[in-house]
């Protein structure tokens, strides 16, 4: 049985990583867009992802869309890999209680 | 690390909903709302072609025809913001292009046929929306490819065995089959 992710349990980043896996592996998400989605300020949102990109489960893409700056995030292979044994070990534990 | 079965529970509830609203919100299943506004159009449309006279019916379609566009414009443009693909064959760009020169090709093959009867040119216009549906389908999500085999073999059928109520069959399988189609693939979703 997997183990729970501490890092990815976190209720804002569990959050991040469903939206960031729901979309297509050569699809990535604008930053405001992820965080209009989510519900929550720039400040917090730049946190977690910044937790999220150093533990390597996204990518962070910044890049220049006609001439202003855009931030664009996906989930990396490894993220979509530990998100799904994440989730697996969330449904151990109901199907065990 | 570990948690109560509740706590599991409340884990796996938010991250379905989480999943659910992110492709409502900005993935390829909002494809449903071009069906159900093309389906709104074609119900519409037909329905004035069966009962109408052709002066007004002409006038109709271009009416519901420049609304369906506009309002396919603004839900694409919305729908593409926010997210972008690495994938060329997915750029918004090259499938608005696609979509255009479709568009010109319809109206070189009815003026190429001219004249043209108004089922005929209904026909013309739904062999070219679905090969474009279809074609869109090939590269984008292979499964939304049988709506438009469905709709174009409906289309057939009522073009070749039902001439007398072509528009009303057209409006109701058509058109009532694309709005059907959009709300299951909603709530599916």
């Amino acid at each position: 049985m997997a183990d729970l992710n501490e890092t990815i349990h976190q209720p804002v980043r569990l959050r991040t990583m469903a939206a960031l896996v729901t979309l297509k592996p050569d699809e990535e998400v604008d930053f405001t867009t992820l965080r209009n989605l989510l519900g929550v300020t720039d400040g917090n949102l730049g946190a977690h992802l910044r937790k999220l990109e150093e533990a390597g489960y996204i990518a962070v893409n910044k890049t220049f869309v006609e001439r202003k700056p855009h931030t664009y995030i996906s989930a990396s292979t490894e993220g979509r890999k530990v998100f799904a044994e994440h989730v697996a070990a969330l449904e151990s534990i109901l199907k065990n209680k | 690390m570990n948690i109560s079965p509740s706590e599991a529970e409340e884990a796996l509830a938010s991250i379905q909903a989480m999943m659910t609203k992110t492709r409502r919100a900005i993935s390829s299943s909002g494809a449903y709302i071009f069906l159900i506004i093309w389906g709104i159009i074609w119900l519409l449309g037909f329905l004035g072609s069966q009962f109408l006279s052709p002066a007004i019916t002409g006038y109709a379609w271009a009416v519901l025809d420049t609304l369906g566009g506009i309002l396919s414009a603004v839900f694409g443009i919305r729908m593409g913001h926010g997210v972008r693909s690495s994938s060329p064959f997915l750029s918004g760009k090259r499938i608005g292009i696609f979509w255009l020169l479709n568009f010109l090709y319809c109206i070189a093959v009815v003026a190429v046929s001219w004249p043209t009867g108004g089922k005929q040119m209904a026909m013309y216009i739904i062999l070219f929306v679905m090969i474009g549906w279809i074609a869109m389908s090939l590269l984008i999500s292979f499964t939304s490819i049988w709506p438009g085999l469905i709709i174009t073999v409906l289309a057939l059928v009522g073009f070749f065995l039902l001439p007398g109520i072509f528009y009303m069959w057209m409006a109701v399988l058509g058109g009532g089959g694309m709005i059907v189609l959009g709300l299951y693939i909603r709530s599916r979703w």
